[in-house]
């Protein structure tokens, strides 16, 4: 089955992929990240936040984006 | 690294609008990567030294810039925020950020521009041997450019940037535009001797 994959690691895209039915979020995070844990990715599907277990389903959209991205000046 | 000058006078806009840093990511050019066409502000908490970026609305600024045809590499690579002060020279926290975020991309720029105008931008590739250099920043006044549309980045900044508890002493209220460090620091002063006045000794 197809989903939309959206990803910004190495030279990022957004494309639709093959998976194999019954793929989890966990599952394809293992996959296409080849380093960093999820607690550095904010993993949603169709816009909402994911479970890790959540089965995915054809046409769905799934993207993993960067968290904390945090500045601070110097003093 | 060039800015084109409306990218340039909305990031100055923005820097000086409130009493915080701000920051967010700008739009290249699909041609021209390192050409900055836009900046655009993410949702944000902010103080006067800090700024952390909201990751619901990281991934709803990813989500809206694909649906406007664009790739990661035009508007996820160039992250650029403020620093108060004179120095736009990075932190700590930032070298984290940009280590931890922008470290798995295939190359990314940290920018920083001070207030008091010091621009500071680091380019860093992890194709080849990888690497990473500093780079000059730029307005490139070479091309066509739109004029400036004050309501809207008001609004855009009203809608995003997110002063934190800080921001909302009187001092930070009653001052127009954004606060010096020394002003800063003051008011932490002037916070600290209220509060041990008030307090005594422990």
């Amino acid at each position: 089955m197809k989903i939309l994959f959206i990803n910004n690691d190495g030279a990022g895209f957004a494309d639709h992929i093959e998976i194999a039915d019954g793929t989890t979020v966990e599952q394809l995070f293992r996959k296409r990240v080849n380093q960093g844990s999820p607690a550095d990715y904010l993993i949603r599907v169709n816009r909402q936040p994911a479970s890790s277990d959540q089965v995915l389903q054809p046409g769905d959209r799934v993207s993993f984006t960067p968290t904390k991205i945090e500045g601070a000046g110097r003093i | 690294m060039r800015f084109s000058p409306l990218a340039w006078a909305k990031l100055l806009f923005l820097r000086d609008l409130g009493p915080t840093e701000v920051g967010g990511f700008a739009i290249s050019d699909a041609q021209d990567l390192l050409y900055l066409e836009d900046f655009v502000l993410i949702r944000q908490e902010c103080s006067p030294v800090t700024v952390a970026f909201d990751d619901e609305a990281v991934a709803e600024f990813f989500d809206a810039q694909i649906d406007a045809g664009r790739r990661p590499a035009q508007f996820a690579r160039v992250w650029v925020h403020s620093h108060p002060g004179t120095s736009a020279t990075p932190s700590r926290v930032d070298e984290e950020t940009f280590a931890r975020v922008f470290g798995r991309s295939d190359w990314a720029v940290m920018a920083i521009l001070a207030q008091g105008g010091q621009t500071f931008a680091r380019l860093q590739f992890h194709t080849g041997p990888g690497g990473s250099l500093q780079i000059p920043v730029a307005v490139d006044w070479s091309r066509p450019f739109a004029a400036s549309n004050w309501p809207d980045w008001n609004q855009e900044y009203l809608e995003n940037v997110r002063p934190d508890e800080f921001c909302h002493h009187q001092k930070f209220r009653e001052h127009a535009g954004p606060f010096s460090v020394s002003e800063m620091l003051d008011v932490l002063a002037d916070d600290s001797h209220q509060f041990f006045n008030e307090k005594g000794p422990t």
